[in-house]
C-alpha cells in the first residue's frame, strides 16, 4: 500500500517536469484532452474509458520521452500519479457525481443511513462483542468522512484503504489479545457496514464510482481492489437493506424506520420556527419537490444547479450538495482571480503564444494543488 | 482452534516463495498474478485453509502482518514459473449472499468449500457452483473442496459424492484438512497447473 506523505512531492515534481520546455508536447496532449471533455455531455462509463485510455497513451508517451530517458518504472509511475491527479482535478466537476441518477442515489443512501443511525445496533449485524470497539470504529469513520477533502482518485482511494486498515487492525488485535478466532470476511464486512452507517460519508456512491472509473486501472488491483470492492459491497448492502437483512424483528424494524422518519420531519420543522409564508423558510416537510428538482437541475448542461430555486424549494438534504457546489464556485473564482492578477503583472513580458499557454496551464493546478494540500494538513 | 494444530505438509512439489515477492503487480507469462475467490458457508474452514496455506511457509517468529480477509501467497512451480494467488475471502453469512457477484467478478479461480461433516454445506457448495457457471467469467477455474477430512468419524458427505459432482461439472476436486494441513498445498498447486497461461512467445526463450 502506498504512503501518503510523498503525495504532494510527487505532484510538484510532475508540475516541475511539465514546466520544462522539453515537455511541451506532453502538455499539449494533456490540455487538448481536458478541453475535449467540454464538447460532450457527461456519460460516466464512456468518460471513464476515455480517461483510462488516455492514461495508457500518456504512460507510453512518458516512457518514450527524452525527459524520462532512462527513468525507472517507479519514476514513470510517479509521473503517472501526478498526471492522474492533475487531469482528474481539472475534470472533477465534469466527472464527479455527473448524472442525476448518481445524485439521486447519493441522496437516497445518505437519507437511509440517517434513518438507520437512529436505531441500528452492532447486534443487528451479529458483530461479536470483542469487535465492538468505539475508539477503532471512530478512527475508521473519520477516514471515510475525509473522502470529500480530495479530488484525486488516488487520494480518495487512500481514505478507503485507511478505513479498511483500521478495521483490519481491530480484527487482528482481537484475534491476538482476546483470543477471538480470526474469521476473515465474516468479521470484516459487518464491521465495515456498521462503520459506514455510523460515518454516513458524503456522496458515498459517487465517490466509490469515481474511484472505480478514474483511478488508474493498473492500481486497482490486489488489496486496493479487494477493499474497494468491500466498500461497494457494504454500500450495496445498505442501499438494499430491509428487515430481513438484519437480526431484528420485522415489525420492530418498520416501527423504528417510521419513528426515525417522523423525528426527521420534526427536526426539520423546528429548524424554521417562523411560518411557511416566509420565503426564507427551509422547513420543507415533503421531500418530494426537492428530490424532483434534483433531477431537473442536473439533467441540464449547467454545472450550477439551484440557480432557479427559491429558498423554500430547498430541504436539509440539499445542504451537502449546495456546499459542494459552493466550494467548486469559490475554488474556480479564486483560481481566476489569481490568473487575472498574474496576467496583469506579467503584461510586460514578451507574449509567446506557446509559453503563455503553458503558463496558464501550470498556474491553475498549482493553485488547486495547494488548496487541497492545505485542507489535508488541517 | 483446529487449524493451528500441527505442521503443514511439506511433501509437495511446489515451492513457496517469500511473503511479498511483489513484482509491481504485473502479470506475465512466467509470473502469473491470480485473483482467487473463496466461497462457501460460514464455518466450513475457508479462513483456516488460507491461513494454513499462507502461514505454513513463514518462519513463525518473523513479523508478517497477515491480513484478516485479503491474503496473498506466491508459489513457484517446477517449470520455474510463479503464481501469486491473491485470495479474496467472502463473508459466508446468508445475508451477504447477494453481494457475491461483486467479489467473484473477474476472478480467475473460485474455490468452493464445504465441510464433509455437513450435507447442508455441500448443498450450499452446489448452489455456488451453479451460480458461478451462470455468472462467473467463462474461463474461470472452479475447485470443489471438501474440508475437515480429518473428522472421518463424523463424515456425512461421502468422498464419492464430491468426486462425482465435480466430475459432472468439469471441476477439480480435493478433500483437505486445514487442521492437519493435509492436501492444502496440493490444492493450490493443482489449481496453478490448471490456469490458462498466456503463451510464452518463442522469441523470449533463449
Ligand atoms: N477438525 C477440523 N476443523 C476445522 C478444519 N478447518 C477449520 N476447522 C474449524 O472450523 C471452524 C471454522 O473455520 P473457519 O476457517 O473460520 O471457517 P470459515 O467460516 O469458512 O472461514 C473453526 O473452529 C476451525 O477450527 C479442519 O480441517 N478440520
Ligand atoms: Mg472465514
Amino acid at each position: 500500500m502506498e504512503g501518503s506523505s510523498s503525495s504532494s512531492a510527487i505532484f510538484y515534481d510532475f508540475l516541475d517536469r511539465m514546466r520544462n520546455p522539453a515537455s511541451l508536447d506532453l502538455v499539449r496532449s494533456i490540455k487538448s484532452f481536458i478541453v475535449s471533455f467540454s464538447f460532450y455531455a457527461a456519460n460516466p462509463e464512456n468518460d471513464g474509458k476515455k480517461v483510462q485510455d488516455f492514461y495508457t497513451t500518456m504512460e507510453d508517451a512518458i516512457r518514450d520521452h527524452p525527459l524520462w530517458a532512462g527513468a525507472t518504472d517507479q519514476e514513470v509511475d510517479c509521473a503517472m500519479e501526478g498526471l492522474e491527479k492533475y487531469v482528474m482535478t481539472k475534470l472533477f466537476s465534469r466527472t464527479f457525481s455527473s448524472t442525476p441518477e448518481d445524485v439521486k442515489i447519493d441522496l437516497e443512501t445518505s437519507q437511509k443511513i440517517h434513518l438507520l443511525q437512529t436505531f441500528l445496533k452492532p447486534e443487528h449485524l451479529d458483530i461479536p462483542a470483542v469487535l465492538r470497539n468505539e475508539a477503532s470504529w471512530l478512527l475508521a469513520e473519520k477516514e471515510l468522512q475525509k473522502i470529500n477533502a480530495f479530488k484525486a482518485p488516488r487520494e480518495k482511494l487512500l481514505c478507503v484503504m485507511n478505513c479498511c486498515k483500521v478495521i483490519n487492525n481491530l480484527l487482528l488485535n482481537a484475534s491476538m489479545s482476546e483470543n477471538h478466532v480470526l474469521a476473515g470476511a465474516d468479521d470484516f464486512l459487518p464491521v465495515l457496514i456498521y462503520v459506514m452507517i455510523k460515518a454516513n460519508p458524503p456522496q458515498l456512491h459517487s465517490n466509490l464510482k469515481f474511484i472505480q472509473l478514474y483511478r488508474r486501472q493498473t492500481k486497482l488491483v490486489s488489496e486496493a481492489a479487494y477493499y474497494l470492492t468491500n466498500l461497494v459491497s457494504a454500500k450495496t448492502f445498505i442501499f438494499e437493506l430491509n428487515a430481513k437483512s438484519l437480526s431484528i424483528d420485522e415489525i420492530e424494524f418498520e416501527e423504528s424506520m417510521q419513528a426515525a422518519r417522523m423525528t426527521n420531519k420534526e427536526t426539520e420543522k423546528e429548524a424554521t420556527p417562523t411560518l411557511e409564508e416566509r420565503t426564507t423558510s427551509q422547513g420543507q416537510t415533503d421531500p418530494g419537490p426537492s428530490a424532483r428538482s434534483h433531477d431537473k437541475e442536473t439533467s441540464g448542461a449547467s454545472n450550477y444547479p439551484y440557480m432557479d430555486k427559491e429558498a423554500g424549494d430547498l430541504t436539509i438534504g440539499d445542504v451537502e450538495r449546495l456546499l459542494s457546489v459552493y466550494k467548486q464556485v469559490v475554488t474556480k473564482y479564486t483560481g481566476l482571480c489569481t490568473a487575472v492578477k498574474h496576467l496583469s503583472l506579467s503584461r510586460t513580458e514578451p507574449h509567446v503564444t506557446n509559453l503563455e499557454a503553458r503558463n496558464v496551464f501550470l498556474r491553475q493546478p498549482e493553485k488547486t494543488g495547494k488548496n487541497s494540500d492545505q485542507r489535508v494538513g488541517q | 482452534m483446529g487449524c493451528s494444530a500441527s505442521l503443514p505438509d511439506r511433501s509437495s512439489s511446489g515451492r513457496l516463495v517469500g511473503p511479498n515477492s511483489e513484482n509491481g503487480g504485473a502479470s506475465d507469462a512466467k509470473n502469473l498474478r491470480v485473483k482467487l475467490v473463496l466461497l462457501g458457508d460460514s464455518g466450513v474452514g475457508k479462513s483456516c485453509i488460507v491461513l494454513r496455506f499462507v502461514r505454513g511457509q513463514f518462519d513463525p517468529t518473523s513479523k508478517v502482518t497477515v491480513g484478516a480477509s485479503f491474503l496473498s501467497q506466491t508459489i513457484a512451480l517446477q517449470d520455474s514459473t510463479t503464481v501469486k494467488f491473491e485470495i479474496w475471502d467472502t463473508a459466508g453469512q446468508e445475508r451477504y449472499a447477494a453481494l457475491a457477484p461483486l467479489y467473484y467478478r473477474g476472478a480467475a479461480v473460485a474455490v468452493i468449500v464445504y465441510d464433509i461433516t455437513s450435507p447442508e454445506s455441500f448443498n450450499k457448495a452446489q448452489y455456488w457452483v451453479k451460480e458461478l457457471q451462470k455468472h462467473g467469467s467463462p474461463d474461470i477455474v472452479l475447485a470443489l473442496v471438501g474440508n475437515k477430512a480429518d473428522l472421518h468419524e463424523k463424515r456425512e458427505v461421502p468422498v464419492q459424492d464430491g468426486i462425482e459432482y465435480a466430475e459432472k461439472n468439469g471441476m477439480f476436486f480435493i478433500e483437505t484438512s486445514a487442521k492437519t494441513a493435509d492436501n492444502i498445498n496440493q490444492l493450490f498447486e493443482e489449481i496453478a497447473k490448471r490456469l490458462p497461461r498466456p503463451a510464452i512467445s518463442s522469441t523470449q526463450n533463449p
